[in-house]
C-alpha cells in the first residue's frame, strides 16, 4: 500500500495545509494594497510594522506574558510530573492526570468565558498577572507531558539508584542526576508553553483587561478593521518565530532522547 | 561550620529527600499543590461559576440575582436558538467526518515512514497547527474573498465569480483546515503502534491487501479514530472565529452566540447556560476517552 497514489495524495494534503501560509508570505512582499494581484516587490509593509509603536507595545506585552506563563508552567509541570512518575501511586492519580489534560480538550471559549465570569464574581482584577496565571494553566499540559515522558525514561536507567549506592542522599541524587538530565525536557516543555501563550487568542480575548493588548488581540482588531497587507507582514514574522521555536524544541527533544 | 548549622542542613536535606522519595501520599500532595491550586482557581472554579450562573435569574442590566431558574436553558433550546445548536452539531460532525476521511490516509502513510523523513513529515504537520489561527483565517480570506485569489483564477478562466465567503462551505473548510492535525496525530499514534508482523501474518493466511487492512489494521486503529474524533469534534463545537470571519450571521455557531452574550448583550446567565451545553459534550467525550484506551495526543506524536 505504499503506492505512489497515496504519496501523491499526502503531498496534496500538505499543499492544502501550506497554501494559506504561502499566500500570506508572498503577499507580505506585494506592493498592491488589495490582495488580488501581484503588483511588485516591496518591504514597505515590514517598514510600516517597525514604525507602529502600538504594535511594538503589544509585542512586548505578549513576550512578557509568555515568559512569565511558561516559567510558571515549567515549575508546576516539573513538580507535578515528578510526583506522578516517581512517587508511590496515590489515590485518584488517573483522575488527576485526566484533569491535568483537560485544558487541552476544552473548547477555549469555555476557558475564556469561565474565567471571565469567575474573575468578575470573585473580584479578581483583569490585569497582566491574572492573564499570565490563566496562560500558565493552558500551557501546563504541555510541560507536564514533556517532562513526564523524560522522567519515565530516566527512571529505567536507574542512574539515581547508582548515585545513592555511592552515598548520595535522595536530594543530592535529584539535584545532581535527575534535574540535569531532565533539563532538555523541561526547556522543551517550556518552549511549547511559551508558544501556547504567545499564540493564545481566545482566552486572552475574553479576560484581557482594558489596558492589555496582546499581539493576537491586536491582529484581531486589525482584521476587524479591514484587509491590510501589514497583517501579512506581521503574520510572516510570527510564522518565522514559531518555526524557529519549534526547531529549537525538536532539537532539544531529539537530544534528550539520545543520551 | 557550627554544629547547629550542620544539624539544620541535615534536617533540610532529610526533609527534601523525604519529598523526593515520596513514599507517603502527603509528599505527593505537597509537590502537586501548585498544579492543584492552578487547576482549582483557573479551571474548576470557573467551570463551577458557569454552571451555577446558568441556573440563576438575570437582574436588570445583567446584574447577578441568586434566584434559581431553568429559564436560560429553556431559552437555549427554544425555537429561536435551537437551529444554531443544530447547525453547530452538524458543522462539527461534518468537520470531524471530513477530517477523518482526509486524515486517515495521511496518518496511514506517516505510519510507514521512518527516521529523519518521518520526523520531517511530522514537523511539517505541526507547523500549521502551531501557527496562529487568526493568521491562517486571514489568509483564507485572501484566498476565498470576493476579489480573492480563487475568484481571480475563475475570472482568468472566463467563469463568473462565486461568493465563497459567508457560506457554510468556507466555514467548514476553515474548520477542517484547523482541526486536521488534531485528527491525524492520534490516528498516526495508534497506527504506528500496530506491529507490522500482524499484517504480514494476515497476508500469510491468504488475506489480500484490502482484507488485511479491513480485518487487522482498521480495527486496531479504532482507539486512534475515537481519540481523533473527540479531539476534533469538541473544540469544533466551541469555535467562533471561523464563523466570525469566514461565515456570515447565517452560519453563526454556538460559539458566536456565547461570545455575543458575554461581550455584547451582557446576558451572562444565558451565555453560561449555552456554555454548559458545550460542557455536556466535553464531559461525554472525556468519559468516552477514559473508557477506551488512553491516547495522549502530544506524548505519542513525538
Amino acid at each position: 500500500m505504499r503506492s505512489k497514489g497515496l504519496q501523491a495524495y499526502c503531498f496534496g494534503l500538505y499543499a492544502f495545509l501550506y497554501a494559506p501560509l504561502a499566500v500570506m508570505v508572498a503577499f507580505s512582499f506585494n506592493t498592491a494594497r488589495r490582495n488580488v494581484a501581484w503588483k511588485g516587490f516591496t518591504f514597505q509593509w515590514y517598514g510600516a510594522l517597525l514604525r507602529d509603536a502600538e504594535l511594538a507595545r503589544s509585542v512586548a506585552t505578549t513576550l512578557e506574558l509568555a515568559v512569565v506563563a511558561s516559567l510558571m508552567a515549567a515549575v508546576m509541570g516539573m513538580l507535578a510530573a515528578y510526583a506522578m512518575t516517581r512517587h508511590a501511586p496515590f489515590k485518584g492519580r488517573g483522575l488527576y492526570s485526566a484533569l491535568l489534560n483537560a485544558p487541552l480538550m476544552m473548547p477555549e471559549i469555555v476557558m475564556g468565558v469561565g474565567l471571565l465570569s469567575f474573575f468578575s464574581r470573585a473580584g479578581v482584577p483583569l490585569n497582566f498577572w491574572s492573564l499570565a496565571c490563566a496562560h500558565a494553566l493552558i500551557a501546563l499540559p504541555f510541560t507536564t507531558a514533556s517532562i513526564r515522558a523524560r522522567l519515565l525514561s530516566l527512571k529505567e536507567s536507574s542512574l539515581e539508584d547508582a548515585a545513592m549506592d555511592l552515598g548520595a542522599t535522595e536530594w543530592e541524587a535529584f539535584l545532581q542526576i535527575t534535574l540535569p538530565l531532565a533539563r532538555p525536557a523541561i526547556i522543551s516543555g517550556a518552549l511549547l508553553a511559551f508558544t501556547v501563550s504567545f499564540e493564545d487568542f481566545v482566552t486572552s480575548f475574553f479576560i484581557a483587561g482594558i489596558g492589555i493588548v496582546t499581539m493576537p488581540i491586536k491582529i484581531y482588531s486589525m482584521m476587524k478593521f479591514g484587509v491590510t497587507p501589514e497583517i501579512n507582514a506581521l503574520a510572516t514574522c510570527l510564522l518565522a518565530i514559531t518555526i524557529g521555536f519549534l526547531f529549537i524544541q525538536r532539537f532539544l527533544d531529539a537530544r534528550s532522547r539520545l543520551n | 561550620m557550627e554544629p547547629d548549622l550542620v544539624r539544620r542542613q541535615g534536617a533540610l536535606d532529610r526533609g527534601l529527600s523525604w519529598l523526593i522519595r515520596g513514599q507517603r501520599p502527603s509528599a505527593s500532595h505537597i509537590l502537586l499543590a501548585p498544579a492543584t491550586l492552578w487547576l482549582l482557581a483557573f479551571l474548576i472554579l470557573p467551570v463551577a461559576s458557569l454552571l451555577s450562573l446558568g441556573f440563576t435569574h438575570r437582574g436588570p442590566y445583567g446584574a447577578f440575582e441568586w434566584v434559581f431558574t431553568w429559564d436560560n436553558f429553556r431559552r437555549a433550546l427554544d425555537l429561536k436558538y435551537l437551529p444554531i445548536l443544530i447547525r453547530t452539531v452538524c458543522y462539527s460532525g461534518a468537520t470531524t467526518a471530513l477530517c477523518l476521511v482526509l486524515g486517515y490516509p495521511l496518518a496511514y502513510f506517516l505510519s510507514f515512514q521512518a527516521g529523519k523523513r518521518r520526523d520531517l513529515y511530522l514537523a511539517l504537520l505541526m507547523i500549521p497547527f502551531w501557527t496562529s489561527w487568526l493568521v491562517a483565517i486571514y489568509s483564507w480570506i485572501i484566498i476565498l474573498g470576493r476579489e480573492g485569489l480563487l475568484n481571480g483564477l475563475l475570472r482568468a478562466l472566463g467563469l463568473p465569480p462565486i461568493a465563497f465567503l459567508g457560506t457554510s462551505f468556507s466555514v467548514i473548510l476553515g474548520l477542517v483546515y484547523f482541526y486536521l492535525p488534531f485528527m491525524v496525530l492520534p490516528l498516526y499514534a495508534s497506527l504506528e503502534k500496530i506491529p507490522r508482523s500482524y499484517v504480514e501474518a494476515a497476508h500469510d493466511l491468504g488475506a489480500g491487501n484490502v482484507e488485511a487492512f479491513l480485518k487487522v489494521t482498521l480495527p486496531l486503529s479504532l482507539p486512534g479514530v475515537l481519540a481523533g474524533c473527540i479531539l476534533t469534534f469538541i473544540p469544533c463545537m466551541g469555535d467562533f472565529l471561523c464563523a466570525d470571519f469566514l461565515g456570515s450571521p447565517r452560519t453563526y455557531l454556538v460559539g458566536n452566540l456565547i461570545q455575543n452574550q458575554f461581550l455584547m448583550a451582557q446576558d451572562w446567565q444565558f451565555g453560561s447556560a449555552l456554555t454548559s451545553l458545550l460542557l455536556v459534550f466535553l464531559i461525554t467525550g472525556l468519559y468516552a476517552r477514559h473508557r477506551f484506551e488512553e491516547q495522549g495526543l502530544f506524548e505519542e506524536s513525538e
